[in-house]
């Protein structure tokens, strides 16, 4: 009996013993690097792509010191890039701070059609360089794709594709000044703001006025439809031919990234207008506050959009809008 | 031989403890309604407070003077009398009620609520706990300039 309880025991050390044994760390090693030229790419930009915005790449060379050095790159579009598409000419390091520090390596590249290069003119053997397509008109609600190929000092030539990405349809106005009882007239169908002249001269087009009222408190800040109840639209006299009645949604907490340009990495896509349903909202919205938005469609439904408050002005009855829109049909 | 007989009764602890658990856990279970809530003994039936928001998910109550903007609950007439800013979209508002332990509410609220017949105010029904009291409230909202 005691024979066989000192057998297991004896087991049970033995399977302990292993366990400690194979959980010993393995060393570390340094990484071999690979021979030839290498390359990557990166995209830096998040969110849809909209017409007029750019698409920022990060494209990263490298090739072993004693193989070669650094001769050139280059980005090819499938639709060539609006201007101030370009590939720059320098590579960036990151300092003890955080910020992005400039390396020049070249001189300035050449943008010519849909190919944007840059040639080495520094002895280096890796390099991270920015490319920035500005999309076109051309390219809207179509996909671009991007092929980047650099070469080195010992022949060899490397390449890396990246995309398709669609275009979408949507556009966008940033930084609207609205001032009460002045340029205070915003056109869906123009992405504009109008004086009461302009106005006049655009009626078919005008879908919300701005209003500032500092009584009662709710109404602050506020977008109306040209058709809305007078409460609405207190000591207001509209243009001529002014009558649209628009629905509005108030939103909070939605700071899409175009509009806002803040931290929030919010984006309005497409989808979120096709499923917007606005048929039993009101033709007005009150109480709007800085960070706060309103979800638009436009009387005849032919456009929806969303209208960001970028920033509010009590004393100076102002406000700064920016818009994001998608034509319906 | 003793010693064995010992570990024998050893070995018979943990499908004992499995038993004994298995009999409390199921000894107390209280029935279930048809929204998968417990039925409990409460009788208690009120609303024990309220808020409107608006489609914004923003609060739509006016601030009102004083530190108290919060919306009078009765809950002897069963009222609940609720002011809200002017400009308020009462087509699309959602209102949250916050009840005693156990009840639960009639109809239930999933989405945005239509408030804007001030006329005839929406009713909601409370139900206690046992669900053996209804306790039906009356909200009702006047827009303050």
């Amino acid at each position: 009996m005691k024979r066989r309880y000192f057998d297991t025991h004896l087991l049970w050390m033995l399977v302990c013993i292993v366990l400690v044994s194979s959980c010993k760390e393995e060393e570390y090693a340094l990484p071999t690097p690979k021979s030839g030229l290498q390359n990557d790419v990166i995209k830096r930009t998040l969110g849809p792509n909209v017409v007029g915005l750019d698409i920022e790449f990060a494209y990263a060379m490298a090739i072993l010191p004693d193989e070669g050095k650094l001769s050139s790159a280059r980005v090819e579009a499938s639709i060539p890039g609006a201007a101030g598409t370009r590939l720059e000419n320098n590579a960036f390091y990151t300092n003890g701070s955080g910020a992005d520090v400039p390396v020049q390596i070249g001189e300035p590249g050449t943008t010519e059609g849909s190919v944007s290069q840059v040639t080495f003119n520094v002895d280096t053997s890796a390099a991270t360089l920015r490319y920035y397509y500005i999309i076109p008109e051309e390219a809207r609600g179509k996909e671009v794709s991007f092929k980047f190929s650099a070469t080195s000092s010992n022949g060899q030539t490397v390449s890396y594709s990246m995309g398709p990405y669609k275009v979408t349809n949507m556009d966008i106005v940033r930084l609207l000044p609205v001032v009460n009882n002045g340029d205070c007239y915003i056109s869906i169908a123009d992405m504009a703001v109008y004086d009461e002249t302009e106005a006049a001269a655009n009626a078919d087009k005008i879908d919300l006025v701005y209003l500032y009222r500092a009584s009662p408190a709710a109404f602050a800040h506020a977008l109306v439809s040209p058709a809305a109840d007078a409460e609405y639209l207190p000591g207001v006299t509209l243009p001529a031919g002014v009558n649209k009645s628009t629905r509005l949604r108030k939103a909070w907490n939605l700071q899409d990234f175009h509009l806002a340009q803040l931290q929030f990495g919010v984006y309005i896509d497409e989808v979120d207008f096709e499923k917007l349903d606005l048929s039993e909202s009101p033709n007005y919205a009150l109480g709007l506050k800085a960070e706060a938005g309103t979800w638009v469609e436009t009387a005849d439904g032919k456009y929806r959009a969303y209208i960001f408050v970028n920033s509010v002005n009590n004393g100076g009855q102002s406000a700064v809008i920016s818009i994001k829109r998608l034509q319906m049909f | 031989m003793k010693n064995m007989t010992f570990r024998r009764y050893i070995k018979l602890i943990p499908a004992l403890l499995v038993i004994l658990f298995v009999g409390v856990r199921c000894s107390d279970d209280l029935p279930i309604d048809e929204d998968g809530l417990l039925i409990t003994n409460r009788g208690e039936c009120y609303v024990s407070s309220f808020q409107l928001l608006g489609a914004d998910f923003q609060t739509v109550l006016f601030p009102g003077s004083g530190a108290d903007p919060n919306p009078e609950i009765d809950t002897v007439a069963q009222t609940i009398h609720v002011d809200v800013n002017f400009g308020t979209d009462l087509k699309n508002v959602y209102p949250q009620f916050t009840l005693v332990t156990d009840a639960k509410l009639d109809p239930k609220i999933t989405g945005f609520v239509d408030m804007s017949d001030l006329a005839n105010p929406r009713q909601w029904t409370v139900i206690s706990g046992n669900r053996k009291v209804r306790k039906t409230y009356t909200v009702i909202v006047n827009v303050r300039q």
